[in-house]
């Protein structure tokens, strides 16, 4: 039971119905857990509110005598109490955890820029594909041995990857939804994104922005493999890219120097 | 007391009615004939809108096959990826600024501002005919988009630049648009400096600010939102405009345009300076209708006025303060975007206050389930829904997964469809008879009322739970992605359920032509729901040119239900808001006090 439940949470595309997708990222559960918190307690707050609003249609119709009562301290208490708790409670909750998470993960990149191990990826949004540039063997961009990929971006596990957007045409919105991020491409800006991923497989990348037309077919495969295999499809990709490299073409030179933060 | 009276009277003479058929029923300065014309310009709109969603949710249920009934408007009988960015362009900003804005603000405002305030007509008439006939021009600019070249506009009802440029939509049918929404907002503009003044200037002696009628707060609170704001949109959409036409590149950074040295995220800034209260501008209308409904089908006070009045108030200063959370994912920087998080959290508070306020009217009351009400208290649960789900999207975290998902989509058709719109339906029943001396039936407004409120429960649930799985909005062929094959059966039922909601929709079609045309149906009398506001109490059904024949003195509270001193003194268990109780005389209270 419990390994055919690990299987299915482990094949590459998971052909989902309803709930959240796969969370393939060391840091997705942070939502996830922010998801199903809210759900709880919106729920206990419709179904609260709900009950008093059905009980009273109920009770309350015609034939009953309406009270003349413009609210009473009593009842004005009641309700500020209500939303006093809820406020504490809930708004209070979200607000301080998502604040932690920001800071300290989702958008702390100066943390991730320190790190040795981090990948570092350039990728240039355009209608309708992502393109992806490594810096290769001499951890520069724009070098001669660039690996450049479309719509197919490879990370290793368990090493933080740190991902430059920039966009030539119109907003782009690099969106990985089994990791629970998503960032815009914005022409003639660079944004920033970070993730860690937690579990070998392929994933979905899709666009999140309306591009166009073709919006709907802008999407990209990100492939997580083990730490040794990325070493070698890197250094494999290097090489062929140093051979196929060519001065004169001034379009496949799209790269950037990297912005540290 | 009395001298006001006569201060006001002298101030708004009556005018003898016009005669000539252009000045009675075309360019007409009265504000309840004006009110019709924004009803039957918001209403054709609304119908056009709704088809286009009709034909969203068959591309959902139904991708690449033929549209049935509609088909010999597309290329080929289809619709292809070009046209579907139209179609949701397009239904989005119809929706929003030609069909809910001038049905809820077009309508409620002018008809029930000066009739619920005591006033002979708005502060400036003319102003309002000129507002009526720029709106019209801008609804003629939208048709005409339909007919450009390479079709209308497809860049989204956001238009983000680049996109919205020529870089991203060439051809005049954008440009149109564009140029569309310019229009609409001098149109709005106009309005709202008006209804700003007429509520400030024009109250009845006695109608203090703690006793104007909820639904008169919740307009004058959208007037100067939409005063404020939507200067801001016409500004942006004039920049755009020449970006598109005269080649400058506001938008347009030199990442995309040879000579750019623009940058869209501006784009993004001024839309949702303007965009953040505009969902406010559509829902406070609604709010106010509700509170006066609310008590007055369930015959009691409403619970805590001064609170709501406040909750309303703050809403309206919040509401510019948290427009920031649409653009979380935009790379902005992160102490902005957490401050924009904390306002956003925070109108969560005067918005439970209102709802809550809701509730509590009703708790003890002697319900009335007239179909107004049904709407009301429908209302009520699917703005519940709206608010709560509104809670995930204000958050960064969450919003990091859920933004530009359906979920987002789900949220915002259960706060401004389900909410405005059903808030306007709630408003056009109860006010009809005012409009036009008859009352709908009962019946196809009952059955009108279930397929609305159970269809918009199950279609934008439908989104929601979609959303919630992930599915991204503004997909032409979602299920080409295999990780979204999972939830075609969802979409298809969602689309029966929406083909339902729409169908359901002739009940009302009917109903409203039956009535206004019908000459069989027995006029509604002045006071058909025995309530106690002042176009009900102190006007006829429909009422005369000039409104009031004397102007009303107001003595107390909008809400003055079930009161027992009342009921001992007049055996009815209302009492109207200039009424005299028979032995009492003149009342003792000093004009400005509440």
């Amino acid at each position: 039971m419990l390994a055919a439940a690990g299987r299915a949470a482990a094949a590459p595309i998971p052909e989902r119905g309803y709930g959240l997708p796969l969370d393939a990222s060391a840091d997705g559960h942070r939502i996830d857990s922010l998801i199903q918190f809210t759900t709880i307690a919106t729920t206990v707050i419709f179904v609260v509110a709900g009950a008093v609003l059905v009980y009273a249609l109920v009770r309350h119709r015609r034939g009953h005598p309406a009270a003349y009562q413009p609210g009473n301290k009593a009842s004005i208490g009641l309700l500020v109490g209500f939303v006093a708790v809820v406020a504490v409670a809930v708004d209070g909750y979200l607000f301080a955890h998502t604040l932690a998470d920001m800071e300290r993960v989702f958008w702390n990149f100066s943390a991730v820029e320190k790190q040795p191990d981090t990948v570092r990826i350039e990728v240039q949004a355009h209608q309708w594909a992502w393109a992806a540039r490594y810096p290769g063997a001499d951890g520069r961009f724009n070098t001669r041995d660039d690996v450049v990929t479309l719509n197919d971006i490879r990370v290793p596990v368990d090493a933080p990857v740190l991902v430059q957007l920039a966009s030539v045409d119109v907003i782009h919105s690099f969106n990985l939804p089994n990791f629970r991020v998503k960032r815009d491409a914005v022409p003639g800006e660079i944004t920033k994104l970070t993730f860690q991923a937690r579990r070998e497989g392929e994933f979905e990348i899709s666009c999140a922005q309306h591009c166009g037309p073709n919006h709907y077919k802008m999407r990209g495969v990100l492939t997580v493999l083990a730490p040794a295999q990325f070493r070698e499809w890197l250094a494999n990709a290097g090489e062929l890219a140093r051979v196929a490299y060519d001065p004169e073409d001034a379009e496949a030179h799209w790269g950037w120097g990297w912005r540290p933060e | 007391m009395i001298n006001m009276q006569a201060e006001m009277e002298a101030a708004q003479p009556i005018h003898a009615p016009p005669t000539s058929f252009w000045r009675k029923y075309v360019f007409s300065i009265d504000h309840k004939v004006i009110a019709k014309q924004f009803l039957w310009a918001g209403l054709l709109f609304l119908f056009v809108g709704g088809v286009l969603a009709m034909l969203i949710r068959w591309q959902w249920a139904f991708p690449y096959r033929e549209v049935p009934l509609l088909g010999g408007l597309l290329e080929g009988g289809r619709i292809g990826p070009a046209t579907y960015q139209q179609i949701f362009t397009t239904h989005g900003l119809i929706m929003i600024f030609f069909a809910v804005t001038p049905v809820l603000i077009g309508t409620f405002g002018n008809l029930l501002i000066p009739l619920m305030i005591g006033a002979r007509d708005m502060a400036f008439p003319k102003l309002n005919m000129y507002s009526f006939w720029t709106f019209v021009l801008s609804q003629l600019l939208v048709l005409a988009s339909f007919l450009a070249p390479i079709g209308t506009a497809g860049a989204g009802w956001t238009s983000y630049a680049p996109l919205s440029t020529n870089v991203g939509t060439p051809g005049m049918g954008q440009t149109l648009v564009v140029a569309a929404i310019f229009v609409t907002g001098v149109a709005s503009t106009m309005g709202a400096v008006n209804y700003i003044t007429t509520v400030i200037r024009l109250r009845a002696p006695g109608m203090t600010w703690m006793r104007l009628p909820l639904t008169v707060w919740g307009l004058w609170l959208t007037a100067i939102l939409n005063a404020l704001f939507v200067p801001v949109l016409g500004s942006a959409a004039l920049l755009l405009l020449l970006d598109r036409s005269f080649g400058t590149h506001f938008f347009m950074p030199a990442a995309v345009a040879a000579r750019g040295g623009g940058d869209p995220i501006l784009w993004q800034h001024l839309f949702w300076i303007f965009g953040h209260p505009e969902v406010y501008i559509m829902i406070l209308p609604t709010f106010g209708i509700l509170g006066d409904v609310l008590s007055f089908f369930a015959r009691k006070p409403h619970h805590w006025y001064r609170g709501t009045v406040w909750a309303l108030i703050v809403i309206t200063v919040l509401s510019a303060m948290v427009y920031g959370h649409h653009m979380f994912v935009t790379g902005m920087s992160p102490l902005l975007g957490e401050g924009f998080m904390l306002f956003t959290l925070l109108i969560s508070i005067p918005s439970m206050i209102v709802v809550l306020n809701w509730i509590l009217t009703v708790w003890n009351g002697s319900i009335r389930f007239d179909t107004p009400m049904l709407f009301a208290l429908g209302t009520v649960f699917l703005f519940g829904i709206g608010g709560l789900t509104g809670l995930y999207l204000g958050d960064i975290s969450m919003d990091l997964y859920l933004h530009d998902t359906l979920f987002v989509v789900g949220h915002f058709h259960f706060t401004m469809a389900a909410g405005s719109l059903v808030g306007a339906f709630t408003g056009l029943y109860f006010w009809f008879p005012k409009m036009f001396g008859k009352r709908l039936d009962e019946r196809l407004g009952k059955a009108h009322f279930w397929f609305t409120f159970l269809g918009l429960l199950l279609v934008f649930g439908g989104q929601l739970l979609a959303g919630y799985a992930g599915q991204q909005r503004r997909l032409f062929d979602p299920f080409q992605n295999p990780v979204y094959q999972g939830l075609a059966g969802l979409n298809r039922w969602t689309s029966f359920f929406a083909f339902a909601l729409f169908a359901g929709q002739f009940f009302f079609i009917v109903n409203f032509f039956r009535t206004v045309f019908s000459k069989r149906i027995q006029p509604a009398g002045q006071n058909p729901w025995h309530v106690t506001t002042l176009e009900w109490t102190d006007s006829a059904s429909p009422p005369p040119f000039h409104n009031f024949d004397r102007i009303p003195l107001v003595v107390r509270g909008p809400h003055e239900f079930s009161n027992p001193e009342v009921q001992r003194l007049t055996g009815r268990d209302f009492a109207g808001q200039a009424e005299v109780l028979p032995g009492q005389g003149e009342p003792a209270v000093s004009a400005g006090r509440a």
